[in-house]
């Protein structure tokens, strides 16, 4: 009987490692290759974030949504994460959306003012009504895809 | 003739800063990088501010991204850290000449709601009319109500170092 008894509990520590072990390798979420939770437009999502920023976070943060709004422009001056900045709210509302370095020449290559649709992870809104100089809002998406 | 506008004063900003932490122990080095800052400062007052969204700190594994996420900033309740200070010696940074300056910042920093009085020397750079502005400074994560449990303790530092790098242009 000794044997069996063994044998099992060498099997459930294997077990127990390559759980841990897997746990703690896990890929980030790859954003091209998951479906989006929930299609809103630029100015649909900056309003739910402007209005209820609490409910919002918890609607849509930690997700990969699908946002389509204008292209107002691109903001690629931090080489780490090139960004294009969607319409949210006229010229005081703004979707900022951050992509891998890869995607530098295909975000170039987008004309302002042109409709895009992308999919990103919700990050929340950026910017502080008790802070001044920040006082513009952006709802924040990060590792982006555009999506043709 | 110039080779760009004298901005001396008026509003500097970006929305791409970044902010780096590292947290370093014998067992284990931690760092996760925010490129989305958005920060500004006053060329004629000092005045100085930064918001970072905490779920925008990129980890280099998912694990340690949802930990930091989930159980020590509950960042969907507390979503940004800000800083709201003074570049204490404005008058003496040209920005609108090639040039590097030093300065002390001080101000209050709030992370989870709990706000701090912190204070680092930063580097200011002009070149071209683009200010980077470079700092770092170290923060205990116990002042800002971040618990960290027992168990993992031995993996994060009491001093978490941050770095600030940002490049400002004059905001029309």
């Amino acid at each position: 009987m000794k044997k069996p008894i063994s044998l099992l509990i060498v099997l459930i520590t294997l077990g127990v490692i390559l759980y841990g072990y897997r746990a703690y390798n896990k890929p980030h979420t790859d954003v091209a290759s998951t479906e989006a939770e929930e299609t809103i437009s630029a100015s649909a999502i900056f309003q739910a974030f402007d209005i209820d920023d609490s409910t919002a976070m918890v609607k849509y943060s930690d997700k990969v949504i699908s946002v389509n709004g204008l292209l107002l422009s691109r903001d690629v001056n931090n080489k780490n994460e090139p960004q294009i900045i969607l319409e949210g709210n006229g010229y005081d509302g703004f979707i900022r959306c951050g992509f891998k370095p890869e995607y530098l020449a295909r975000l170039m290559a987008l004309q302002d003012s042109t409709t895009i649709n992308l999919k990103g992870i919700c990050m929340g809104m950026n910017g502080s009504d008790e802070l001044d100089l920040l006082a513009d809002k952006d709802v924040v998406l990060s590792n982006c895809t555009l999506i043709e | 003739m110039v080779a760009f506008t004298n901005h001396s004063g008026g509003i500097f900003k970006t929305n791409t800063g970044n902010i780096n932490f590292f947290s370093h122990t014998p067992v284990e080095d931690i760092t996760a990088d925010n490129h989305k800052v958005k920060t500004a400062f006053d060329g004629t007052s000092g005045k100085l501010q930064f918001s970072a969204l905490i779920k925008d700190f990129e980890f280099p594994k998912a694990l340690m991204q949802e930990h930091f996420n989930e159980n020590y900033m509950e960042s969907t309740k507390f979503p940004k850290a800000t800083f709201s200070g003074l570049i204490e010696n404005i008058d003496a940074i040209k920005t609108g000449e090639n040039g590097t300056y030093t300065s002390n910042v001080t101000g209050k920093l709030t992370i989870k709601d709990v706000t701090k009085e912190v204070s680092a020397q930063g580097t200011f750079t002009v070149k071209n009319g683009v200010v980077n502005a470079k700092t770092t400074f170290v923060i205990n994560p116990e002042d800002y109500n971040i618990e960290i449990p027992k168990t993992v303790a031995g993996k994060i530092s009491k001093e978490i170092k941050i770095t600030v790098d940002a490049d400002y242009r004059h905001a029309h």
